[in-house]
């Protein structure tokens, strides 16, 4: 029972990750962006490959780096030329962005599984209410908070969270202040992107890389934002820890519908508030 | 008149392909209070609006002290020592009374004014810091608009309809307020229908109609059925 909770845990936290990111992109861009699962994936890649020849500490630093670059032209490229037209287009653009990767993914690593094996400090397994446990799950628990204690910290206590808070309310009022919106465009989404890349290395030695990983873990954080509110963290949050323990008791205690559940709570969510837990309404 | 701090010269603006501002020429000279009255929807907001680059300049120059400026962005106006209290207030929900005043002062201009300063002049911000910003009555969401844009320390404050929708004791406390402002020697310009704040306040008036100036002059030389007379021309 713990050691299921605890695996729940684990898999919230890194739902929880990933969805700060598209949470943080919708709160400025206002855009659903479908291309973060993909992010994720390319950041698991790219930190493979660098883990092979350097370790794995740089190999999450160069994912983290590298999506931050790939999040900063998403932005310059893409978000921004289409600021101004209907939030559906970018959507439509960001599938396409998803895609793209997709096949740069598999023309560049292939379409076979890897593996990598946690670094040699976390590779050990502790013992919990009897039954040993992996350290580098509680790692991952544990790295979670950091980054997004670190996001809150920013958001909340530092004149550039503040810059951020407020254009994402009305990039108009922020701009009558002073500050230039254009720049924080780039610095949220190269953010949300380097959370997903630092997510992608930080969950592979958990779940195998493959190229369908990014698809499969964007449409559960979707499902995260939506319960949670659209630009909500706190919601976030809860609706993330919610979701990793249904999975982990839905596989043991109800395998054939574990796939199932996070779509019919989300169903209960939206028919009972359709904002989410803690979004607010338009 | 002083030196001009703000000028428009020949001014053009759109909204898309809608043409607001038709060839506006308006100055605000250094520590002057200047006032643009108009009916409803004759472009006295697309003033601010093409200021803050919400409405497109397609013709003629805005100056800042006789500079002119080459492209205006949304941040242009702050970075040039203007403030905006935008019509409607425009306080924002997700921040707190204290952060959305620190939000005016995001560019760290040098002056007077700072959190100490504004909680001074309006204790009742001070006493709800803390609370989100919209959470507070309309006249207190006005002095958190006014105390955002004196944050900035700014050498011209623009007000926009300040008066709307407050209770004419709350109207008379702000005038207070913005005369006291004036004797400090920043520059105001109030783009208000409410003529009474108009003639007690401002030095110098113009009138907009259909998106052009169709009359201006000193305030001392009107008394208020003449301007409502020029208003309805």
């Amino acid at each position: 029972m713990i050691i299921n909770a605890l695996n729940g845990l684990v898999y919230g936290s890194l739902l929880f990750v990933l969805a700060s990111g598209l949470v943080l992109v919708y709160g400025l861009r206002q855009v659903v962006n479908f291309a973060h699962g993909a992010l994720y994936m390319l950041g698991a890649y790219v930190g493979y490959s660098v883990t092979m020849h350097a370790g794995f500490l740089p190999g999450v630093i160069a994912a983290g780096a590298a999506l931050a670059v790939v999040g900063v032209l998403l932005d310059v490229v893409v978000f921004r030329k289409l600021a101004d037209r209907d939030p559906l287009v970018t959507v439509l653009v960001t599938f396409g962005v998803m895609l793209i990767i997709e096949d740069v993914v598999r023309t560049v690593w292939g379409t076979q599984n890897y593996a990598i094996d946690p670094p040699a400090a976390l590779s050990g397994v502790v013992e919990i209410a009897g039954a040993p446990f992996p350290v580098y799950r509680l790692f991952i628990v544990a790295a979670s908070a950091v980054m997004v204690g670190g996001l809150v910290v920013w958001l909340r206590y530092t004149r550039s969270g503040l810059w951020v808070r407020a254009a994402s309310h009305s990039p108009t009022v922020a701009a009558m202040c002073g500050v230039r919106t254009n720049l924080l465009g780039p610095l949220v989404v190269g953010l949300g992107a380097a959370f997903a890349g630092v997510a992608g290395i930080v969950a592979a030695p958990f779940l195998s890389l493959n190229p369908t990983m990014g698809a499969e873990i964007l449409v559960l954080s979707f499902v995260v934002t939506v319960i949670g509110g659209l630009s909500s963290f706190g919601g976030a949050f809860i609706s993330a820890m919610i979701l990793g323990q249904v999975q982990a008791f839905g596989i043991v205690y109800v395998p054939e519908m574990a796939a199932l559940l996070p779509f019919l709570l989300m169903a209960l969510v939206l028919v009972a508030r359709p904002q989410g837990l803690l979004g607010k309404k338009e | 008149m002083t030196t001009p701090i703000l000028e428009l010269k020949g001014v053009n603006a759109f909204y898309g392909s809608a043409h607001v501002l038709q060839g506006v020429d308006l100055s605000i000279g250094t520590g002057e209070c200047v006032a643009v009255v108009g009916r409803n929807g004759v472009g006295k907001t697309t003033i601010v609006n093409t200021l803050l680059s919400i409405a497109a300049l397609r013709g003629g120059e805005v100056q800042m002290r006789g500079e002119r400026l080459p492209r205006l962005a949304g941040h242009t106006a702050a970075a040039h020592g203007i403030a905006v209290v935008p019509q409607g207030r425009m306080i924002l929900p997700n921040l707190s009374i204290e952060e959305n005043l620190k939000l005016g002062a995001t560019l760290r201009r040098p002056g007077g004014w700072n959190l100490d300063r504004v909680y001074e002049l309006f204790p009742i911000l001070a006493e709800r810091r803390h609370t989100p910003g919209t959470a507070i009555s309309g006249g207190q969401q006005q002095m958190l608009a006014i105390g955002r844009a004196l944050m900035a320390n700014p050498e011209l404050m623009i007000l926009d309809e300040p008066s709307e929708g407050l209770a004419p004791v709350i109207v008379d406390e702000m005038e207070k307020i913005l005369r006291g402002l004036a004797e400090t020697g920043v520059a105001i310009l109030l783009i208000e229908q409410h003529l009474r704040l108009v003639l007690d306040l401002a030095e110098r008036f113009y009138v907009l109609s259909k998106g052009r100036v169709s009359a201006k002059g000193l305030v001392k030389d009107v008394d208020r059925e003449t301007l409502q007379a020029r208003i309805m021309q």
